[in-house]
């Protein structure tokens, strides 16, 4: 986990979509917004999910890893840039390897985009767009002692779990106390049940 | 995290700034911003390190002998551009290397794999019976085409009722045929120029196909004055063309290639002046392009964020240093008598040799990736003509939407085993369907009921 990063608490998530505007004003992106707003059981829970891109520390960054042109640079301080116009060949490589669905591709365009916790604003040690204007604190950057500050005894899990593989990411969500000693499921459904996949 | 860029500035090593791309950093052979011969003190070549010195050593050795054979055992080479020269064959070494072991990673090995694929589609479309038939017979094809799309406007019109009417019109349709026949030999006349055109299409439309028209035209720019500044002289600096006057008093010359006589002008016409001074147009090019992107590099906020000195700037400035300088020693001669002309002339042969040898390890290396995205255009994405041709396309096992070409995923998997990246399965669900079913794990199995 980075030093100053976003924490991710989908419990306080209401799904108003603030983050989906601002992030729109990025610089590097102006007017596309890369943040994804899902909902995890439409219809039946109001849970939604924010998605930024978790900037994967261990193994690092599957998306450059799987880049064939060495369009995905990763900074010193751990940060997954989004492709670099000049060498992205739009391959869609990145989209389909990462585990948290985070890049998409410009198709006409041929290029890759995704969130770079907003490095023209965290370079000068200013929030992301999604965490300036999240209205519930679902979204929050800084360190996790600034997060313990406003929220004592909150707990945060760095890892996810794809089946057997662990991934240590740079971005941390908010657990219960009970599940900081594991990681966290990423979904990956691990059993075909007569052709259904069973989380 | 508290000044990133600080850190990236205090991070240099090898003149780039730390940034890596991930395959370096995983372990893989070093293929990307960092000099791709660096390698830790003590530790032995890899075997891909090792190969791609050898094919660069061929290389160069291949470009030394071609040096020698086209300028007539060196006869017709000019000592006096011999730094030009081994800054060439440095160039090709560093190319070869870079390119051998940038396809020696397991995520090139499979763009490769893509690659060849997409062109083996090509070839197959182009030799198909449909290809071949409209190629023999290209106006009744049309014509065959236009009836069908009639035919279907006519059924979605819901006006079957009309087809007595376009069946009385047929006797037309037929009278016109001579007429079209007619215009067959402009049509065909037209095809050198469109094949003319190909490659300058091929090298522009998958990169700025949608970028704002400025920095398309100034890409064109910098890339045309550039190719013009390559082809012309490379060719003279290994000696493989010259220039000879035919008489000592002038003005007749005598362009030679490989020792042959190409062709004679007057030196003082207005084709002569403009061979001469083809450099000095190439360099107007280069300033004019390179300049508006360091301009745009200096303003434009998205192109600011994680901007590089060494890798986005240093290109720029190393073009236009050349340009300049080059420009310069014309002013020199054609204003100045020749003054200051061999100290410009050093000037500009120390640019030029520094933009030859970084020319593989920065941001000019896109010239020798960047083509392989025309074959990625029918190999990956699902809305490829690859796909469409009948290639089968994957859905996602969960929502059952496109995902991408078959193969391509199969490739990527394979990839990212190769990696040690054992979620491969993964690969088989979009985006989305992945962000949902963590967004559901986190729901039922880590804070139930969380809202």
């Amino acid at each position: 986990m980075m030093g100053r990063t976003i924490f991710i608490d989908p419990g306080r998530c209401i799904g108003c979509r603030a983050c989906v505007s601002a992030c729109r004003e990025c610089d590097s992106h102006r007017g596309t917004s890369l943040i994804h707003l899902d909902l995890s059981d439409e219809g039946h829970s109001a849970a939604s999910l924010p998605t930024v891109c978790m900037h994967c520390e261990d193994p690092v960054a599957p998306c450059a890893e799987v880049c064939p042109a060495d369009a995905i640079l990763v900074t010193p301080d751990g940060v997954v840039q989004q492709a670099d116009p000049t060498r992205c060949i739009g391959c869609s490589n990145c989209v389909n390897a990462c585990p948290f669905g985070v890049p998409v591709v410009d198709t006409r365009a041929r290029l890759q985009m995704k969130c770079d916790l907003c490095y023209d604003r965290t370079a000068h040690g200013l929030a992301p767009m999604c965490a300036t204007v999240c209205p519930t604190g679902a979204l929050f950057y800084g360190t996790l002692e600034e997060l313990r500050a406003e929220r004592p005894g909150v707990r945060v899990a760095d890892s996810f779990a794809f089946g057997d593989v662990v991934l240590r990411t740079g971005v941390a969500t908010v657990v219960p106390a009970d599940k900081v000693d594991w990681p966290v499921p990423g979904g990956l459904p691990v059993v075909e049940v007569n052709g259904v996949d069973v989380p | 995290m508290s000044d990133p860029q600080a850190e990236a500035r205090a991070d240099v090593s090898g003149g780039i700034p730390g940034e890596q791309p991930a395959q370096a950093r995983a372990g893989a052979p070093p293929a990307g911003d960092a000099p791709a011969g660096a390698l830790p003190a003590g530790d032995a070549p890899s075997p891909a390190s090792l190969r791609a010195s050898s094919v660069a050593t061929a290389v160069s050795l291949l470009l030394v002998l071609a040096i020698v054979l086209g300028s007539r055992v060196l006869r017709n080479f000019d000592a006096a551009l011999l730094p030009y020269a081994v800054a060439t064959v440095f160039l090709a070494f560093g190319v070869a290397y870079r390119y051998m072991l940038w396809l020696s990673a397991p995520a090139s090995r499979c763009l490769l794999r893509q690659a060849r694929r997409g062109v083996f589609f090509r070839v197959r479309a182009l030799f198909s019976r449909a290809s071949l038939s409209r190629a023999r017979h290209p106006l009744r094809t049309a014509a065959r085409q236009r009836a069908r799309a009639e035919t279907r406007a006519t059924a979605r019109a819901g006006g079957t009722a009309q087809a007595p009417a376009f069946t009385a019109q047929a006797p037309a349709f037929t009278a016109q045929a001579p007429a079209f026949t007619a215009q067959a030999p402009a049509i065909t006349a037209q095809a050198p120029a469109f094949t003319a055109q190909a490659p300058a299409i091929t090298a522009q439309e998958p990169v700025f196909r949608e970028r704002p028209r400025a920095r398309r035209i100034a890409h064109q720019l910098l890339l045309w004055g550039s190719a013009l500044a390559v082809l012309i002289t490379f060719p003279l600096t290994w000696g493989w063309i010259s220039f000879t006057a035919t008489s000592a008093a002038g003005p007749g010359y005598e362009l030679r290639v490989w020792g042959y006589r190409l062709a004679g002008f007057d030196a003082l016409s207005i084709p002569g002046w403009a061979l001469f001074h083809a450099l000095d147009l190439a360099a107007v090019l280069v300033i004019a392009g390179a300049g508006y992107f360091l301009w745009r590099r200096m303003r434009d906020r998205g192109a600011l964020t994680g901007q590089r000195f060494a890798y986005d700037l240093v290109p720029l400035l190393a073009l236009i240093v050349v340009a300049v300088t080059g420009l310069l020693l014309t002013f020199s001669s054609l204003v100045l008598r020749g003054g200051g002309y061999e100290f410009l002339a050093l000037l500009h042969m120390a640019s030029v040799v520094f933009a030859l040898i970084y020319l593989p390890f920065g941001k000019f290396f896109h010239v020798v990736q960047r083509p392989a995205a025309t074959g990625m255009r029918r190999a990956a994405h699902p809305a490829a003509p690859a796909a469409q041709d009948g290639a089968a396309v994957l859905v996602c096992r969960r929502c059952e939407e496109p995902i991408g070409a078959a193969s391509a995923i199969e490739d990527l998997r394979t990839t990212m085993r190769e990696l040690d990246l054992g979620f491969d399965e993964w690969a088989e669900y979009c985006p989305r369907c992945k962000r949902q079913l963590r967004g559901a794990a986190y729901l039922t199995q880590v804070k139930k009921g969380y809202v």
